[in-house]
């Protein structure tokens, strides 16, 4: 790389990054160095901390009872005692947003981890081995693709009934395939590259091929898409309550704090207000950290 | 470098908020103003549609039609629809009273066995064809036809006969007393025999009736238009020159549409909104009480409300009043007996006022002073979702841990359907709505507490048996004296109270909005809309 | 390419009949029973029944399949089990509207999205990158349904400039395509930055700049065209997105488009419009990812086609 860098014009747009130190400490410090080089990245694994803080502790934090309703201060709007002012119920927003944190978290983390598991394997066996194992593994998720994401959550719902689980089931089973698929793409591409081939002339078996050479290929994507994939099943399970099939209506789920408060938009619109600049911040967060991991992981920089 | 940087991006982090912030904000400011009487958003409507030149009215409603066959619709909106292109020998005012309309007068036998009908002379159907006695038998002939399982079937099945001795005359013979009968003759729109002929199975999207407007374009999903009928029977009417339907499911996009003049009227009028309007300039909304009545049903064969007590004691731990100003806006009232005071034979009844003391002294006689665990079922909906979700605030201060079970319609049905027997029954509570669709003190009754009527078969989801009950609602309606049906249905309503399958909840308003230069436009206590006497002022 | 392309297509049929299956698999396996949704709650039994016979619901489950593939095959959709009415004719007026949204968001998130995309690769690190970055994220991430209501809230009520929905004129589709449109903008500019950056990477850019060819000509004609594949991975996906799931911006806007249908036909349980729709949905995607799989094989010659 470096011997590239004098080629370079000084006012290049890659400058920086290429004329990047190549020198590494290890694969962990490396990636902890450019990683910390994302500035936004940064404040964006500050605010995902604060997060995860609120998700543990939140329930022992709340200034009132989230779910202790005061029907003489309805839909008050922000003030000192409630900073984010209360709810339909005369609930505190504020520990309401608390309180879902985990709840939220939770339903997405789980979903696209579960989608994430089974499309990168998917994935990669379908780009690596081709012939009827691709077609039979692409003709799958195609079945699936056709029918509409949020129809096949419905549907998923619909079936087995609504609660948490099957919101999760349902979020991660339409995440799959397009798992899937880009995995199945950047495998494609990496399996015609000269080092996989080298290795495969080598004897090196498939499996270690798969795992040593073609996996770390796939991590930038798999990065991208499940940073991408968290804020989209926060909205995914946000339409889901808007649909009315939502994990739990009663519960703080900052979806159905949305959708649920939809109908006060023009009366009260701190209820719809607050629950979606968190909703917004957070998928902002994590679209942000996925940002910076994908730059600092990209396993190409590490040659 | 480095600083800059980091600097840079709280100022992007900043800067998203506070774009989010103006978006909201913006909402904020018009409902703060509106409020206070001001016109921040009339402004920009204000001089283009504060007055109509034309006579083109838009209606926007919550939902599709589903068919414009009006033997055949079972939704509010179908009805609606049909109406404004057909009507029945009866039909219903404001106040769902039975009033004539293409029958000029009827009489009714001693026995309550034969309705003589003689019909209004020198009325067309929009094709040109005569309505006469044989149009009516050729309708009712249609809606008995098994083959066509018309929605309507059921309502006609007691008739016996139908005669025509002359063509303004018909006579109707009933195989037993039927109490209701005229509220279904209401429910029966008059098809051109001609069309019905040529058009067959079409004839849901291609109406011909009597009524005061003509079909002008239906496109599925999206609007029905109808046009003025230039030879209607009843001289002067209709006052406008069309009525365009649209369908605006979604609760702000409907307000909206009346905000900026889109729409002329709106319905329903979502109560969490009806503050914000009132009193702008240009609108006006209208309240009038319905037939839909909302409540829980405990089901009383199972632990632990088999025991009238632990009935009683819910219905004292539920503060109605409450419920009113939480979940409906304030608007909408108690529902002080097992139907509104809107549907024929209501009777009012007292008691069950918020008593949490009493509620917990009950609970404790009936052996549960703690309280106890419970399951409440409902539809997915956000208003039934707000409903159960107040109840289980309620209750939980008497020590009922209630679970909210939110289900999308078709599952919830099945879930209460599929138990064939009493005792294979799940459903614990059911928090749910009901409307008689003519309005039939029957039709408020036997569905919900005849012991004939345990799902599947019917909606007594209270698995309520009493058989003095079930003596009563046969016994009214054989009844042919008006006053007696009364006094059947007073005792009816005063032991179910007393008995308490129910948590009796509330009975909806019927809410809608409209320009303030539209008249006429009636929505009936049954949800239907009325446009006969719509007009422009 | 010619062959491959012939053995794909082949392999349609197979798949669409085993969607077909699925679909009627899938739709039977939820509950409810659509006869007790029509006949209305105060509906009879016999009723109940009435109708369930009349539309041959009581039948075993392997004959109304039989049924139902034979009126399939003859190009028969049969009719609404709500309304009567056959299913082409609702079909019929309900496709254009969905059409139009679908072309008009996908449209602008095309070129927003590239453009954005493409700048943020340049200028990466600069600010255009920070300031394209956060409107591509922005757009992912408010809940469709919130942003537009919001947008009726600010330029139909307020300003009046569009109106609130429907489909009575071009303007009707301003607000519900930019709603729309907003998500699949994002993750087109975003992927289509990290696309870029990594084919930027590659030894032939290198090269190209190192035989000094100028920056635009690196970028445009090498660069752009090789990261075009991942792009044109995605929209071609979100595609199949657009079409089926615009469910929620036809439900603000009121556009009485097929997603609605979808779900007013799923409430009700109308077996014969839901199973139309979905074959519907599912042909279409698979010709879409047909075209993509083949679009592959154009944009990056790299990858072979072994049959």
């Amino acid at each position: 790389m470096s011997n590239n860098s004098s080629v370079m014009g000084a006012g290049s747009p890659l400058s920086e990054e290429v004329l990047a130190p190549a020198k590494t400490k290890g694969r962990f410090g490396a990636f902890i160095r450019k990683f910390c080089k994302q500035r936004m990245a940064l404040v964006a694994t500050c605010f995902i901390i604060l997060l995860f803080l609120v998700g543990i502790f939140g329930p022992f934090l709340t200034p009132y009872n989230p779910d202790e309703p005061n029907y003489d201060a309805l839909m008050t709007g922000p003030s000192a005692a409630h900073w984010a002012g209360t709810d339909e119920y005369g609930r505190d927003i504020l520990s309401r947003l608390m309180d879902g944190t985990r709840l939220t978290l939770a339903v997405s983390l789980s979903a696209v981890m579960i989608a994430a598991v089974f499309g990168t394997i998917f994935g990669l066996l379908s780009g690596y081995y081709g012939g009827w194992l691709d077609r039979l593994i692409m003709r799958g998720s195609d079945v699936l693709f056709s029918f509409p994401d949020l129809l096949l959550a419905i549907g998923i719902v619909a079936i087995l009934g609504p609660g948490l689980s099957n919101v999760v089931i349902a979020v991660a089973v339409f995440g799959t395939p397009s798992f899937a698929r880009i995995i199945r793409s950047v495998t494609l591409s990496a399996k015609e590259t000269l080092f996989v081939e080298a290795a495969r002339s080598m004897g090196a078996k498939n499996r270690r091929i798969i795992w040593r050479h073609i996996f770390p290929e796939t991590i930038s994507s798999i990065i991208v898409n499940v940073s991408m994939k968290i804020g989209g099943a926060i909205l995914a399970a946000a339409s889901l309550s808007f649909l009315g099939m939502g994990a739990k209506t009663t519960e703080p789920d900052w979806g159905a704090m949305l959708s649920m408060g939809r109908d006060y938009l023009s009366i009260a619109p701190h209820i719809v207000y607050f629950p979606g600049i968190a909703i917004f911040l957070t998928v902002l967060a994590f679209n942000l950290v996925g940002d910076g991991l994908r730059d600092a992981l990209d396993p190409k920089t590490k040659n | 470098m480095k600083a800059k940087g980091k600097v840079w991006s709280m100022f992007m982090l900043l800067l998203i908020t506070v774009v989010v912030a103006a978006g909201c904000g913006k909402a904020d400011n018009n409902g703060g103003t509106s409020n206070t009487g001001g016109n921040a958003a009339g402004n920009t409507e204000g001089t283009s549609t504060a007055t109509k030149d034309n006579k083109d009215i838009v209606i926007a409603i919550n939902a599709n039609f589903i068919t414009l066959d009006p033997h055949n619709a079972s939704d509010t909106h179908s009805i609606s629809g049909g109406r404004t292109m057909y009507e029945g020998l009866m039909g219903f005012d404001e106040n769902m009273q039975i009033t004539p309309v293409l029958a000029a007068s009827h009489t009714i036998s001693e026995d309550g066995l034969v309705y003589t009908f003689t019909l209004q002379e020198n009325v067309k159907f929009h094709d040109g064809t005569d309505f006469n006695a044989e149009a009516v038998k050729v309708n009712i002939a249609r809606i008995q036809d098994e083959k066509n399982n018309l929605r309507l079937r059921k309502s006609f099945a007691k008739v016996a006969k139908v005669e025509t001795p002359d063509a303004k005359t018909v006579v109707f013979t009933l195989s037993e007393p039927y109490n209701a009968f005229l509220n279904k003759v209401a429910m029966a729109g008059m098809i051109s025999p001609k069309a019905l002929q040529e058009s067959g199975a079409d004839i849901a999207k291609k109406p011909v009736g009597t009524g005061p407007f003509k079909l002008k374009e239906w496109v599925q999903g999206d609007r029905l238009v109808v046009v003025k009928n230039e030879n209607y029977w009843q001289q002067g009417l209709p006052k406008v020159d069309s009525v365009t339907f649209k369908p605006v499911p979604e609760n702000g996009s409907r307000i909206a549409m009346l905000k900026t003049g889109e729409a002329d009227f709106i319905y329903p009028m979502p109560t969490e909104q009806v503050s914000e309007v009132e009193g702008q300039e240009g609108i006006a909304i209208e309240t009038i009480d319905s037939t839909i009545v909302r409540y829980v049903t405990l089901n009383t064969m199972k632990k632990p409300y088999d025991d009238v007590k632990v009935r009683q004691a819910i219905n004292y731990a539920i503060n109605k009043e409450a419920y009113i100003k939480v979940v409906k806006s304030g608007l909408g009232a108690k529902l002080d007996s097992t139907m509104s005071s809107k549907t024929q034979y209501y009777s009012q009844q007292t008691g069950y006022d918020y008593d949490v003391a009493k509620a917990k002294a009950l609970l404790a006689e009936a052996g549960y002073p703690d309280g106890f665990e419970a399951e409440i079922w409902g539809e997915n909906d956000s208003e039934t979702i707000k409903g159960m979700q107040f109840i289980q605030q309620q209750l939980a201060l008497v020590g009922i841990k209630l679970e909210v079970k939110s289900m999308e319609g078709g599952t919830l049905s099945d879930q209460i359907n599929s138990a064939k027997t009493p005792e294979e029954a799940k459903i614990q509570m059911w928090y749910v709505s009901w409307s008689p669709s003519s309005g039939d003190a029957d039709g408020a009754t036997r569905g919900l507490f005849s012991s004939e009527m345990f799902p599947p078969a019917g909606s007594n989801t209270a698995y309520y048996k009493n058989d003095n009950v079930d003596k009563w609602i046969a016994d009214a309606n054989k009844s042919i004296d008006p006053e007696e049906a009364k006094g059947i249905y007073a005792n009816i309503q005063k032991t179910i109270w007393e008995e308490a399958p129910w948590a009796f909840m509330g009975v909806d308003q019927i809410i809608s909005g409209k320009r303030t230069y539209l008249e006429g436009v009636k929505v009936y206590p049954d949800g239907s809309i009325n446009i006969l006497n719509a007009e422009v002022k | 390419m010619g062959r491959y392309a012939l053995q794909r297509l082949l392999g349609v049929i197979p798949l669409l009949f085993v969607v077909s299956v699925l679909v009627f698999m899938f739709i039977h396996l939820i509950p409810g029973d659509p006869a007790r949704l029509i006949a209305g709650k105060d509906a009879t039994l016999e009723e109940i029944q009435g109708i369930q016979e009349q539309l041959g619901l009581n039948l075993p489950l392997w004959k109304q399949y039989i049924n139902y593939m034979g009126d399939l095959l003859s190009g028969n959709l049969g009719n609404s089990i709500r309304s009567g009415m056959p299913v082409t004719d609702m079909l019929e007026s309900r496709v254009m509207p969905t059409l139009w949204l679908t072309f008009l968001s996908m449209g602008w998130a095309l070129v927003i999205g590239l453009l954005i995309g493409v700048i943020s690769a340049v200028y990466r690190n600069k600010w255009p990158d920070y300031a394209g970055t956060l409107t591509a994220i922005s757009g992912m991430s408010i809940p469709g349904f919130w942003l537009g209501l919001v947008l009726i809230q600010i330029f139909s009520v307020e300003l009046g400039w569009f109106p609130t929905g429907g489909v009575d004129s071009w303007k009707s589709y301003i607000l519900p395509s930019i709603t729309l449109g907003a998500g699949i903008m994002s993750m087109l500019a975003r992927y289509s930055r990290s696309s870029m950056l990594e084919t930027m990477r590659e030894d032939y850019i290198r090269t190209g700049r190192a035989k000094g060819l100028r920056e635009y000509v690196v970028i445009g004609r090498h660069a752009l065209r090789n990261s075009l594949i991942q792009v044109v991975t995605v929209a071609g996906l979100q595609f199949g997105f657009l079409l089926g799931g615009s469910v929620m911006v036809e439900t603000v806007f009121s556009i009485p488009g097929l997603g609605r249908l979808l779900v007013d036909s799923i409430l009700f349980r109308d077996y014969t419009v839901i199973q139309a729709l979905l074959l519907m949905f599912a042909t279409q995607f698979i010709l879409i990812n047909l075209i993509v799989d083949l679009l592959y094989g154009v944009l990056n010659p790299k990858i072979r086609y072994s049959s």
